[in-house]
């Protein structure tokens, strides 16, 4: 159900329930934050997102992450404000440890008038420019694969394999965590024929008309095949299964 | 006896029963059996006196008994004589013989008795250290033996529990309501409105919790209680699943205690033998059973929703709550978490009534609490003193001071996340708010002494190395900001730091306080912030002269040999790990400044006192 | 499968058949028997694990890694784990551990190569009155000096290799 809250004075409506921060970037608000994805649970590790509301009938005002903060009626939200720069600002310097060339981070930073690290980094992190939030884990998580691990706790937190191990065991190959990653910070090299990814070398798949690698085929054998494609259809890349398809479904005589 | 109590007048039989079958005159030879006095050789203690009554005959007037923890550590080991309430201190094995041919004739044993500035003690009541305590929640421990429920029920236990079935739920609610118990776990929330709040939440399962991941280094009331009276912890938990009409619960018992464990298993055990956990307790309709559940070694665990975390089985990451555990907990169901401490106060103010509880303590905070009073002071071990008694007391009365003549510098409450109060508050009441009024906080009760040889910047950056490698990890600003607040603290003690690091420390500090999820970050900031607030005069030493007052810093300080003390023993050049110590037999020994790492051990070995540090 | 690892897996099953329930909620308490099994968490006890109750190995990994109590890698025969609780902490811990590291060359969370001794800080045992306290495999002692921590550790090794 939908539901009316103010952001930064202006009325807007949202689904109750919904990420705020989702809500605010909807609305056009500029919130920084890195480490959520709507297509997964929050887990509000980036600290970035912070804004402060105020709920109906309260006479104060809190600070919160508005990435796992609900949608609800009567919220008066306010996302930037002298003492929110500050903040965010100091979580930003603290993420640089991380990673501290991530174009990613500077371009925050800018906005936030960080022009210096002021931390020194960390230099024995196992995933260099990891920032630990985790949403590798939680997409392939999602995903079903379940291929990766959060080690570790306190800043010797990691993610990656299992088991202290080279290679991701379950991984399939599909790239839903580079695609999550804030920093791109997961190396993935694609040949003509292989992907390396998480210390795994992967057969790729090829479209069966143009040649181009669609995904890896461990990926495949995973997923179905998708609704509305018959069974030749399976093995084509996107760009050809559109052709062929359209091909199928035009009107005779055409 | 392991038969099951059927009702209300079964307890009341076998309690009559046990009652008969023991001679109140019959002197018993408690010994503690406590942490502390077991790491001294109590069991040891035990054995001997046990095989010098048998020896000596004496059996049938004397009881050896190995008990809970009678809380004075210092004294340790320990055995108290009753019903007199005689204390011996420092009891070794070859003292058996003499205990207890003593004791059969009717005599005690001087020599082990404790002074005070009058002369001997002879009973608890006149040993300063118990002088100004009101042992509610540990009295018991140091009567019974803590592997047998008879014992308890001897003593009256089970009849709170009896009450309560009687007087029915909403009347134990309201009684827990109306004694303004608060949670003693830290955050001193009022125990009756949680409860309140899990009886009214819907749902047909609901999970009593007790916390018993007692994590604050230098804290172990909790252990004593779970060691020393478990039973007093089951009862309080069978109360408060019938007010509150749970029909499960789980004891998060700390790995580190494999005794607490081991106790708290064994009276689940018991009581379930005796019908007083199950099915249908002591005949009535309330049914309640419980687990144990190991921690894994994670203070953060202590957190609530970290620790449904790690009761279902996952990593021990605290999550946003946006509702209430006691609607949705523990897999979603209504729960209700208390303390162990907090659990051991239910049954007196059940049997006692809210009233007599109210009477005790301050009108906020009411009733007693455990202290685990440790550090740099004379007596050392476990304080229960009435809520609002004042930090004087407790460190100057029945800790007895600062050893070795050194000055009073800090007491360190509310464990890592506490703060430091300087000597100036000695005379503050302490009580939940009036801790929190001055910086600090109650926490789980533990408090820490240091005396003018504790440097603050080391103890900040002790208690933030500390909460850096508990964080559980997730909120940026917390594993980083901790480790980077340590890592500027370090940069002060070595002499690196310098105006501008207090400046961004206090920046720091209020990112992580104020865009933490959870309170490890919210308050681990404490130690930096409270010790900056009364010992602002010792940051300044380190940045400004480059000096540490207390000596501890190592890049600050030097040690060298004073002349006129050095007798040229060779006790120090011997032990030097670097070698650095020169000097011949009878002649001035010295110390090689480029080659010494500051180790401390020629301090320790000299027997002149001859070894300076500044 | 190697052999070792099959045996670690036969071990590993007859733990897990005192979990029948196979509650995802028991798993803390499986890594605790599993671990006093076989004085560590090998890979393949984790594996059977993740399969008795239903996750993922990920999971389990990442769940035995969490808590400090847990080792995932052996251990040494013998266990110095001294108490860095803050009580032990202003009466002189820390050169405690300094003086083990002098003496073995390994610190706090440590095992030496030919897996005769692991070191170990512990947050607190319920001893704050005997501080700085050492465990000696498991058995305490207050009042420790580096000193006497040196002469204790030599006493604990020099048996081993009588033995």
């Amino acid at each position: 159900m939908d539901v009316e809250l103010i952001i930064d004075g202006e009325p807007v409506v949202a689904p109750e329930g919904s990420s705020l921060l989702t809500a605010a970037r909807a609305a056009g608000r500029n919130v920084p934050g890195l480490c959520h994805h709507d297509a997964v649970p929050a887990n509000a590790s980036c600290r970035l997102c912070q804004v402060e509301i105020r709920r109906p009938g309260r006479d104060w005002t809190q600070l919160t992450t508005s990435c796992d903060y609900p949608v609800s009626a009567g919220l008066t939200v306010v996302t930037d404000s002298p003492r929110i720069r500050e903040l965010r600002a100091m979580n930003l310097r603290l993420l640089l440890r991380r990673a501290p060339e991530a174009p990613v981070l500077w371009a925050i930073a800018e906005r936030l008038g960080v022009t210096e690290p002021l931390f020194a980094p960390v230099t024995d992190a196992p995933l260099p420019d990891c920032i630990l939030c985790e949403l590798c884990v939680r997409v392939c998580s999602a995903a079903g694969y379940d291929a990766l691990a959060v080690s570790g706790r306190g800043s010797g937190k990691y993610v990656g394999p299992a088991f202290g191990r080279a290679a991701a065991e379950d991984c399939v190959g599909c790239a839903s965590c580079v695609e999550a990653c804030p920093t791109s910070c997961i190396a993935m090299e694609d040949t003509a024929t292989t992907r390396r990814i998480w210390g795994r070398t992967l057969d790729l798949l090829t479209c069966e008309r143009c040649g181009r690698a669609i995904t890896t085929k461990a990926h495949r054998e995973t997923i179905d095949p998708g609704i509305g494609h018959k069974e030749d259809e399976r093995d084509l890349c996107d760009a050809c299964k559109k052709r062929v398809v359209s091909k199928r479904l035009a009107p005779p005589g055409r | 006896m392991s038969t099951r109590l059927a009702d209300a007048p079964a307890l009341a039989r076998r309690r009559a029963a046990l009652a008969g079958s023991r001679d109140p005159e019959r002197k018993v030879l408690a010994v503690c059996a406590g942490t502390g006095c077991r790491a001294q050789g109590a069991l040891q203690v035990v054995d001997a006196l046990r095989a010098e009554v048998l020896a000596h005959g004496a059996a049938e007037e004397i009881e050896v008994r190995a008990t809970g923890c009678l809380g004075f550590c210092q004294a340790s080991p320990l055995v108290m004589l009753l019903p007199d309430g005689v204390v011996f201190q420092h009891v070794g094995v070859d003292d058996a013989a003499e205990i207890v041919h003593s004791t059969a004739r009717g005599d005690l044993v001087d020599r082990l008795l404790c002074i005070d500035a009058d002369g001997a003690c002879n009973t608890e009541r006149e040993i300063p250290f118990y002088r100004g305590q009101q042992r509610l929640l540990l009295g018991a421990s140091g009567l019974l033996d803590p592997t047998s429920i008879d014992d308890y029920i001897a003593l009256g236990g089970y009849a709170a529990l009896v009450r309560a079935l009687e007087i029915g739920p909403e009347a134990v609610l309201d009684e827990v309501k109306r004694s303004g118990l608060r949670g003693r776990g830290g955050a001193g929330f009022p125990t009756g409105r949680k409860w309140e709040a899990c009886r009214k939440a819907e749902g047909d399962l609901k999970y009593v919790v007790c916390n018993a991941d007692e994590g604050d280094p230098g804290a172990f009331m909790d252990d004593a209680l779970l060691e020393g009276n478990p039973h007093s912890v089951l009862e309080g938990m069978i109360i408060g699943a019938y007010a509150m009409g749970a029909r499960e619960g789980h004891v998060y018992v700390r790995q580190e205690y494999p005794v607490a464990v081991e106790r708290i298993t064994r009276a689940i055990e018991q009581a379930r033998e005796a019908g007083l956990l199950g099915a249908r307790i002591l005949g009535s309709d309330h049914s309640f059973d419980l687990q144990i559940s190991r921690g894994g070694g994670a203070f953060v665990c202590g957190e609530a929703s970290a620790m449904m975390a790690s009761l279902e089985g996952r990593r021990g990451v605290p999550c946003r709550r946006l509702i209430h555990l006691s609607e949705r907990g523990l897999w979603g169901r209504p729960t209700n978490l208390n303390n162990v401490e907090t659990w051991a106060n239910v049954p007196q103010i059940i049997l006692n009534g809210a009233d007599w509880f109210r009477a005790i303590g301050t009108e906020g905070s009411t009733g007693t609490k455990i202290f685990s009073l440790v550090g740099k002071v004379i007596n050392t071990g476990l304080v229960e003193v009435p809520m609002g008694t004042t930090l004087r007391d407790i460190v100057f009365g029945a800790g007895g001071g600062i050893p070795a003549g050194k000055r009073f510098k800090a007491v360190q409450t509310g464990g890592p996340s506490g703060g430091c109060l300087p000597a100036s508050k000695l005379d503050v009441p302490v009580d939940f708010d009036t801790l929190v009024d001055e910086g600090s906080m109650m926490g789980s009760g533990g408090m820490i002494v240091m005396d003018e040889d504790t440097c603050m910047i080391d103890v900040a950056k002790y208690f933030l190395r500390f909460l850096a490698a508990e964080s559980c990890g997730n909120c940026t600003s917390c594993r980083e900001g901790l480790a980077c607040l340590h890592d500027l603290l370090e940069d002060i003690s070595e002499g690196r730091g310098t105006h501008e690091t207090i400046i961004l420390i206090e920046k720091l500090a209020d990112t992580v306080e104020s865009t933490s999820l959870c309170a490890l970050g919210t308050s681990g900031v404490n130690p930096v912030l409270s010790t900056l607030r009364y010992f602002r005069d010792e940051y300044a030493a380190h940045v400004n002269e480059k000096r540490c007052p207390a000596g501890v810093c190592k890049a600050l300080i030097t040690f060298s040999i004073i002349e006129e003390r050095c007798t040229g023993c060779r006790a120090c050049a011997l032990k030097c790990p670097q070698e650095c110590i020169s000097g011949e037999k009878k002649q001035l020994h010295t110390i090689d400044p480029e080659l010494c790492i500051k180790c401390g051990i020629c301090r320790d070995v000299c027997r002149f006192d001859a070894v300076l540090v500044q | 499968m190697s052999d070792t690892e099959a045996i670690d897996t036969i071990r590993a099953a007859a733990v897990l058949a005192r979990y029948p329930r196979r509650d995802p909620g028991d798993l803390v308490n499986i890594l605790h028997d599993l671990q006093a099994e076989f004085r560590y968490l090998p890979e393949e006890a984790l594996r059977e694990t993740a399969s008795h109750l239903g996750l993922a190995p990920t999971q389990v990994y990442g769940v035995a890694t969490f808590y400090h109590g847990f080792h995932t890698a052996p251990r040494g025969e013998h266990t110095c784990t001294v108490c860095v609780g803050t009580a032990c902490h202003v009466r002189g811990a820390a050169r405690l551990l300094e003086q083990v590291e002098r003496d073995t060359g390994i610190g706090a969370g440590g095992t030496t190569p030919d897996l005769s001794l692991s070191v170990e800080e512990v947050g607190c045992v319920g001893a704050c009155a005997l501080g700085p306290l050492v465990l000696m495999d498991g058995e305490y002692h207050g009042d420790m000096t580096p000193e006497r921590l040196s002469r204790l550790m030599k006493k604990a090794l020099a048996a081993e290799e009588g033995s």
